[in-house]
């Protein structure tokens, strides 16, 4: 699976947040806590790595082994997307 | 014996998820009555089965209970669960926060099939697309121990916690297990068992047991103790009991609605249903012990009533041989034929059953079931108004477990 | 009057040895018997590597209709149990078998069974509505939990309580402990207790791919299970049994039997925390352990080794360390503790009774196993891991911890001969 989308927005990943983890969170208020741990948000580690799976299989690539580390949102975005732009 | 039995546990809540009923007092209702719900399969991919009845729960919505972050990480077994805890607590009059101290409350509960459709749907990704689809929750959500883990969690409960992975008579054991909880010294347990055996791969699973019943027609699909008895009908749901120190229930005012008594199991061999009749004649002569019951106390039996006619003869020659001439006296229902056997949930709803019924001094009829061709009181058709001060639950499993247990009508609402 | 519970048998079914004997020989020489999985084809999952058994139904005694009816998760109990049967010396024909009682715990049951039909029913994942009569005629047995029971009931005639127990990676700790209260308490004299796990399939390999638990350290797989190393990268799957006649102390002494040693204690908490989530803290292990100690009597400073969970992951390492200085205090610093799955892996269900069956072996031979590939300390995990050589040491109490999935915390004592009379 190739894919034109190289960024993952914030809307995305609210989205992935709620079909994932079951976490609704609305992207505005995603884009406005972009520092705020993912544990405020009532995300877990299971529920991360959830999303960097469906990431992984949306894209046909491994991202790195710290994606499921990140603690909040930006940290989390600013590594994935530094990984799919650079095709890391 | 040391003392140390289920004697002198209350039992303060009561939550259920049955095919017949949502909650407690609709699934009264319905049992009182001696409606049966059992239907066609319904379920998307079950419809080619030859397992053609079951006992579905209709209009369950887990979204409108349970938050969404708990939904995609667990199976519907779960779902049942959860709910039926809430709904028990709530019932016990308790809240997580009620407790003294977190480790004062337990979790138990019996599991016998696990999470079949959330399994399902993994190991469709896994073979179909590729191990990468397997999600994160597949390591929790299938597994036995998953509901009394997320019970646990979701209430904040860290007494003691198990889980008896078990046949049907599993149901009996795990309550037993949580009223010796409470003897030890936890002052809580939410204890009980919610099954989800109806999807296609656990319908052809099920499919083996030579006691599954595949009559077509609703009416004729679950008759035990008739000459017409053709097999068991598999149904989903459960229920889940707070049970709590007596003493401590008093101290707090609460509603007991009955006690745990007494408590005894014996295992005779899968499918050895002409030796089930010695197994559980022990297991009943135990429960008695323990409770320190004569036989000719025991108001009302709630069968296991397998519908097998080797099986159904085995329950009532036990009941003669373990109460002696009361056992051919003693008003025995079923009031599963109408609802299906939700495998370890089964015996957890008849023990709701059970409690209800000596609240409300009626026996339930056991519905669909005619003609009976053994020497018991069997109540059919109508409800049996009696004075109901001690019940006699029985189960048995298709593995070959037998267990009885006793109940003692409440003192009623604190005055 | 207490009722005091015996170990008098012990059996075990492991990977590197079949047998108490070449399970013993494994451990106290501190191999490793982690290697590339060969019971499926792992290509493509992350980590494919795993602690197998080298398992030969036929020629450890099973029955041809056995061995096709049963999963390998029974075939394992079911030899284990015939060891512990033979060790212990009970002639169970002759025993009042309402007394006796089965307690035996697995995670995952008759998982790969099911995946295995689940392929037959549903051309491969491509169906939902799976189509039965491609379907093994015993697949209901492993769908059913209690068939472990419920075959090793049948086997010995014990017709007392008979249970499966399935709390994560602490049923077989679980178990164990049910069997100690089923005895104490006077439901049975007797009891068969283990646990069995044959979990090496893709299915499961793949859930825990999913949560990055297993090592994908596929290079180097004999030293890939590293508890309480800096250089851990998590848990190495594991398969097998063990299982353990205990026994009411008074029917044992009475027969003459043999006593490895007796069961002092045993609790279990949750966390109510996370399904496989730990704290840093350990709390809820060390009350866990607390109340263990506070059942058997036995003060913390009388401890003298500590059987760890030690998965490999590092929140495990960790939380778990701070649970046993949380018990036992200072003393904590002076108790060996080491991880026996550095060198059979982690077998879920099965592996809390294999590590009891460890520490009486401990006990009676008066050596601490060794934790396997331990090189590299974790500052944050400064106890006594008895790295990679056995031990001579002066053993009374033993303690085993487990914590699983679900947030199960369980602790069992083991005191020996001498530590009894120290009593």
């Amino acid at each position: 699976m190739t894919t034109d989308v190289t960024e993952v927005t914030v809307e995305e990943l609210a989205a992935l947040m709620k079909k994932a983890a079951g976490v609704t969170v609305d992207p505005q208020e995603l884009e406005r806590r972009v520092d705020t741990p993912f544990g405020e948000f009532g995300l877990d580690s299971l529920g991360l790595l959830g999303i960097v799976g469906e990431l992984e299989n949306r894209h046909g690539r491994a991202l790195p082994t710290d994606a499921e580390r990140c603690k909040s949102p930006r940290a989390f975005l600013d590594l994935v997307n530094g990984a799919l732009t650079t095709g890391a | 014996m040391s003392g140390r039995g289920t004697r002198h546990t209350a039992v303060t809540g009561l939550g259920v998820v049955a095919p017949n009923g949502l909650d407690a007092d609709t699934y009264w209702k319905s049992v009182k009555e001696g409606a049966s719900v059992l239907d066609r399969i319904t379920r998307e991919g079950c419809e080619h089965l030859p397992l053609r009845v079951a006992g579905e729960v209709r209009g369950f919505d887990p979204s409108a209970l349970i938050e969404e972050t708990f939904l995609v990480q667990t199976d519907k077994f779960t779902h049942f669960a959860l709910a039926a805890a809430d709904a028990a607590l709530q019932d016990a009059g308790l809240s997580s926060s009620a407790a003294d101290s977190p480790y004062s409350v337990g979790v138990v509960t019996a599991a016998g099939s696990g999470g079949g459709e959330f399994g399902q749907r993994e190991l469709q990704k896994l073979w179909g697309q590729g191990s990468r689809f397997v999600g994160p929750y597949q390591s929790i959500a299938w597994f036995y121990a998953a509901s009394t883990g997320q019970i646990s969690i979701r209430k904040g409960f860290k007494g003691p916690c198990g889980v008896v992975a078990s046949d049907e008579a599993g149901g009996l054991d795990a309550v037993a297990h949580a009223a010796r909880a409470v003897h030890r010294g936890t002052e809580v347990v939410v204890v009980g068992a919610a099954e989800a055996p109806l999807a296609p791969y656990s319908g052809v699973c099920q499919l083996g047991y030579p006691e599954l019943s595949t009559e077509a027609d609703p009416d004729r699909a679950y008759r035990p103790f008739t000459a017409a008895a053709c097999g068991f009908v598999p149904a989903e749901g459960g229920a889940v009991l707070v049970v709590e120190d007596l003493e401590r229930a008093r101290r707090r005012d609460a509603f007991v609605r009955a006690t745990v008594a007494g408590h005894a199991a014996t295992f005779t061999g899968a499918s050895r249903w002409d030796r089930s009749r010695e197994g559980l004649a022990h297991a009943i002569r135990g429960a008695l012990d323990e409770a320190g019951c004569a036989p000719e106390e025991i108001d009302v039996v709630f069968a296991d009533a397998m519908g097998i006619p080797e099986a159904d003869r085995a329950e009532a020659l036990a009941l003669a041989d373990a109460l002696g001439p009361h056992g051919t006296r003693v008003p025995v229902t079923a009031p599963k034929t109408g609802i299906g056997r939700s495998y370890c949930g089964a015996p957890l709803l008849d023990i709701v059953a059970a409690v209800q019924a000596m609240e409300h001094g009626q026996i339930p009829p056991t519905p669909g079931v005619f003609d009976i061709c053994h020497d018991i009181d069997l109540v059919t058709a109508r409800p049996r108004p009696a004075e109901l001060r001690t019940a006699l639950v029985l189960s048995r499993g298709l593995m070959g477990s037998n267990a009885a247990l006793v109940l003692r009508r409440g003192p009623g609402p604190a005055r | 009057m207490t009722r005091r519970v015996a170990v008098t048998g012990i059996g075990v079914v492991a990977p590197g040895g079949i047998g108490v004997p070449a399970f013993w020989d494994l451990l106290s020489n501190g191999r490793t018997a982690t290697r590339g999985i060969t019971l499926f084809d792992p290509a493509g999952l992350r980590s494919r590597i795993a602690a197998e058994c080298d398992f030969d139904p036929l020629a450890h005694g099973l029955d041809i209709d056995v061995v096709e009816r049963a999963d390998r998760y029974i075939q394992f109990a079911l030899v284990a149990a015939r060891e512990a049967v033979a060790d212990s010396g009970v002639d169970f024909a002759a025993e009042d078998p309402w007394r006796v009682a089965v307690s035996l715990g697995s995670a995952v049951g008759g998982t790969t069974r099911l995946e295995h039909d689940y392929v037959l029913v549903s051309e491969r994942g491509q169906r939902w509505d799976v189509d039965h009569r491609a379907a093994e005629p015993q697949l209901h047995r492993a769908f059913s939990p209690s068939t472990l029971a419920a075959d090793v009931a049948e086997r010995f005639g014990a017709q007392g309580p008979v249970q499966t127990v399935s709390t994560g990676c602490t049923s077989g700790l679980d178990a164990v402990g049910y069997a100690f209260h089923t005895i104490e308490e006077g439901r049975a004299d007797l009891c068969i207790a283990g646990a069995s796990d044959s979990p090496i399939s893709p299915i499961t390999m793949a859930c825990f791919d999913a949560i990055k638990a297993t090592s994908p350290n596929n290079d180097d797989p004999e030293h890939a299970s590293r508890p309480f190393d800096a250089q851990r990268d998590g848990f190495v799957m594991g398969e097998g049994a063990a299982v353990l006649v205990l026994e009411e102390l008074e029917h044992a002494r009475a027969r003459g039997a043999h006593i490895y040693c007796e069961i002092g204690g045993y609790a279990t908490f949750g966390n109510a925390y996370h399904m496989t989530g730990l704290t840093c803290e350990g709390l809820e292990m060390a009350r866990a352990i607390d109340d263990t100690l506070d059942h058997a009597r036995v003060d913390p400073t009388e401890i003298d080794y500590v059987n760890a969970h030690g998965s490999g992951t590092r929140q495990n390492d960790r939380h778990e360390t701070a649970a046993v200085k949380k018990s036992l205090g200072a003393h904590a610093y002076d108790t060996p503790m080491s991880s026996i799955k550095s060198m059979v892996g982690h077998s879920l269900g099965a592996i809390g009774a294999i590590e009891v069956v460890a520490c009486v072996l401990a006990l009676a031979r008066q050596v601490v196993p060794p934790t396997a590939n331990y090189e590299t300390p974790d500052p944050e995990c400064d106890l006594d891991y008895v790295p990679r050589t056995a031990r001579p040491r002066r053993l009374d109490n033993v303690l085993s911890v487990g914590s699983g999935f679900g947030g199960f915390q369980s602790a069992v004592l083991l005191t020996g001969p001498s530590g009894r009379r120290r009593r």
